[in-house]
């Protein structure tokens, strides 16, 4: 087993590395090594599913030995590793199948289909990683491969700026992160995931027993909040969400495989890895920032003009639903429309490529119009994404959607309001994008002279509307695959108001998509919404003016203070220290070279002068 | 007052000893370099002869012969490399032997 895991994890790093090394000046090969790459690790991984029977897998060994101290290096293969491990590898291996088309006519396709490999090297890594140290170590991975994919079009000031933002802000994020492992290895003297819940487990059992004599709980909210950065951060949630919509200046389907599918569902992933060290303040003060995400987001969205950049937004909303069903206790909830989502969002992405990829890189969607007719395939598969993703009933989005809106209906009304405003939302930016960008007419040449993307994009987005029609019946799926789900789902299942939902449920999706028909069925090259409403457009525009704050800090605060502390090191460490002692040397040397004359006379008479010093020492001339 | 003690043989030892020093400082040409470091090692095995004699011993006398040895040998060698940079410079004045300086 350990051997296959091994096989799974080493794979794309081996083929970045020849790639890197051998391959830079073959494109064509390079794809092809990475696609048969991501072919590869989808065997091996459906065999790592599949042949532990859903037992929970684990294997360590040491990593690193210091004096009374060990870290290990080890797979632990449960629930939810089996199902993002699924994910991945599935998701992962379709959008390396679409990057073959996308990136056909690219110069450096040695580069990216490289920096796909190191990504799916880093994902997978934190997939089967057992201890804390191992996902940061594999975390930062991702981080890395994400700022090299995002700057794979290094040379336009956007991507490069977005690359830079993107590793910034998740480095906030993931000094949290560190900081929460730090204090997890102090509570527990350990990382290993399994070893703390065990702990857990007997401190709990045993103060259920000795009531007298209770054994303090290590866990602190401080401790889960901290750990909980890395997943702000990652995941792009509030208030570190700046970096993700930045992010959509990388390739399309880099958007779609780290922004959309994998990555960002990272840090859901993380969180039901540590679940059981949550306190009920920490949920709930994620289930509220989730959801109110779902809502930002779902703000922000409505007024993008960029079909990325919606897209982007969305992704946010959507990555808010799974935290606040995180944050209602109900883990295997947002396991679950991380996996729908994946499968939708991906679709939508992809299609966009396709959409961008036809259009000759025009994004705007108001430039776009009448798509439809002249690309069936990716319009139609972008439909069922966007019905998907809106909860249409009997679609992938519906059961995992409205799941978490009856779980939050029950158990918290606060966040149900947001994630139920956030629904209407979704389905009105979702549908506002495709009657824009697929209907009416065509409002410019790009679009005039569109013409459906070949089969290799084609086919990835038939596979992924395909499983985004059927992915939410979970009976479909073997136990393997969605047994981390389940659970809750039956929970769930049992839960009251079910009919009320189903209503609610239907009447949100239908509001969205009248209201997006009423607003955008007829539009010119600017936004209706704008002359409609321009305080409220303007203020969706604005962000709520996060990039400003953040602006206004670095500029303001950190830059001066940078620059204090510049001159601080440039006067004491680089002057009065390094500079200073260089100084004596240097006098020491101005001395020395006073005495090469380059006469011989001269080097006599020191030399003779010296042996009478010698002299005058052996006789005790100095005193000595 | 005319016998003749290891003083004067000192005072004669320091003269040679003085003369060569200010050859060696003084003078330009290569080759009477060399002589008065000739002369300086004649100086000391003057000084060492005397000591020798007025010790009673050998040991003065026997490192004069290890000079001379030394001396003739090093002088063999410093005419020998005289030879060659004056083959490669068509000089044998010190004042052309600066290449450190620059």
């Amino acid at each position: 087993m350990e051997t296959v895991a091994f096989i799974v994890l080493l794979l794309p790093l081996l083929s970045a590395c020849v790639t890197l090394l051998f391959l830079r000046k073959h494109g064509n090969v390079a794809a092809l090594l990475s696609v048969a790459t991501a072919g590869g690790i989808l065997a091996f991984s459906l065999y790592l599913i599949f042949a532990g029977g859903g037992e929970t897998f684990a294997w360590e060994a040491t990593w690193i030995r210091m004096s009374g101290w060990e870290l290990s290096f080890g797979f632990l293969m449960d629930g939810p590793a089996r199902l993002l491990l699924f994910v991945v590898s599935f998701v992962g291996f379709l959008i390396h199948v679409f990057s073959l088309g996308y990136m056909a006519d690219d110069d450096a396709k040695a580069r990216y289909f490289g920096g796909l490999s190191i990504f799916m090297f880093s994902m997978l890594g934190i997939t089967l990683a057992d201890n804390l140290i191992m996902i940061f170590v594999f975390w930062e991975l991702v981080g890395f491969s994400s700022y090299l994919l995002i700057a794979h079009y290094y040379s336009t000031n956007e991507a490069a700026q977005a690359s830079k933002k993107a590793f910034i802000v998740n480095r906030v994020g993931d000094f949290g992160f560190l900081i929460g492992i730090v204090l997890t290895y102090w509570a527990f003297d350990t990382v290993n995931l399994v070893e703390i819940e065990n702990q857990l487990k007997d401190i709990v059992s045993w103060n259920l027993e000795n009531p007298q004599n209770q054994i303090l709980n290590p866990v602190t909210t401080a401790l889960c909040l901290a750990l909980a950065c890395g997943f702000i951060g990652k995941s792009a949630q509030f208030p570190l969400h700046v970096w993700l919509p930045d992010a959509m200046a990388g390739p399309t389907p880099v958007s779609a495989l780290i922004h959309a599918a994998t990555m960002v569902a990272a840090g859901i992933f993380l969180l039901v890895r540590i679940e059981f060290l949550f306190t009920a303040q920490a949920l709930s003060l994620i289930a509220i920032l989730g959801a109110g995400m779902g809502l930002y987001a779902g703000f922000c969205a409505l007024v993008q003009r960029d079909i990325k950049k919606i897209l982007a937004y969305s992704t946010l909303s959507q990555l808010g639903y799974m935290a606040a069903a995180f944050g209602l206790g109900m883990p295997g909830l947002a396991l679950f429309h991380l996996m729908t989502h994946a499968f939708f969002k991906a679709l939508m992405f992809l299609g966009s490529g396709s959409v961008i990829h036809a259009c000759h890189h025009e994004q705007d969607i108001f430039n776009y119009g009448g798509l439809r007719r002249k690309m069936p395939l990716t319009a139609y598969t972008f439909l069922i994404g966007v019905l998907a993703i809106s909860g249409v009933n009997f679609l992938s989005g519906y059961f995992s959607k409205d799941a978490i809106l009856l779980s939050a209906y029950n158990l918290n009304i606060p966040v149900f309001v947001l994630l139920y405003a956030g629904a209407i939302l979704t389905a009105l930016y979702m549908f506002r994008l495709y009657f824009i960008a697929f209907e009416g007419e065509a409002r410019s040449k790009n679009a005039k002279n569109a013409h459906e993307s070949p089969t290799l994009m084609t086919a990835p987005l038939l596979v992924l509307a395909f499983l985004s029609v059927i992915g939410g019946y979970h009976a479909l799926f073997p136990d393997a695959i969605v047994g981390a789900a389940v659970p809750d789902l039956t929970v769930v299942a049992g839960m009251d108001n079910h009919l009320w939902m189903i209503v609610l449920g239907t009447l949100a999706w239908i509001i969205g998509i009248v209201g997006a028909k009423n607003l955008y069925g007829k539009v010119g090259q600017t936004d209706p919404l704008a002359a409609k409403a321009p305080a409220f457009f303007a203020l969706c525009r604005s962000k709520l003016f996060f990039d400003d704050i953040y602006d206004f800090y670095v500029r303001r605060i950190q830059d001066p203070f940078a620059r204090f502390i510049e001159v601080m090191e440039m006067l004491f460490i680089s002057g009065l220290m390094v500079r200073g002692s260089a100084g004596i040397a240097g006098l020491f040397a101005l001395l020395g070279r006073a005495c090469y004359l380059g006469k011989i006379h001269a080097y006599a008479f020191w030399f003779i002068f010296g042996t009478l010093g010698f002299l005058a020492y052996a006789v005790g001339f100095f005193g000595n | 007052m005319n016998t003749i003690t290891p003083h004067h043989f000192l005072i004669l030892a320091f003269l040679l000893f003085g003369v060569g020093f200010l050859g060696v400082v003084i003078r330009r040409n290569v080759l009477l370099v060399l002589m008065s470091l000739e002369l300086m090692l004649n100086g000391i095995n003057v000084a060492l002869v005397a000591f020798s004699r007025a010790g009673a011993n050998l040991d003065g006398s026997i490192f004069v012969f290890f000079i001379m040895t030394v001396a003739a040998a090093e002088v063999s060698v410093g005419l020998a490399l005289l030879v060659a940079l004056y083959k490669k410079r068509k000089s044998i004045f010190t004042e052309d032997m600066n290449l450190l300086g620059n």
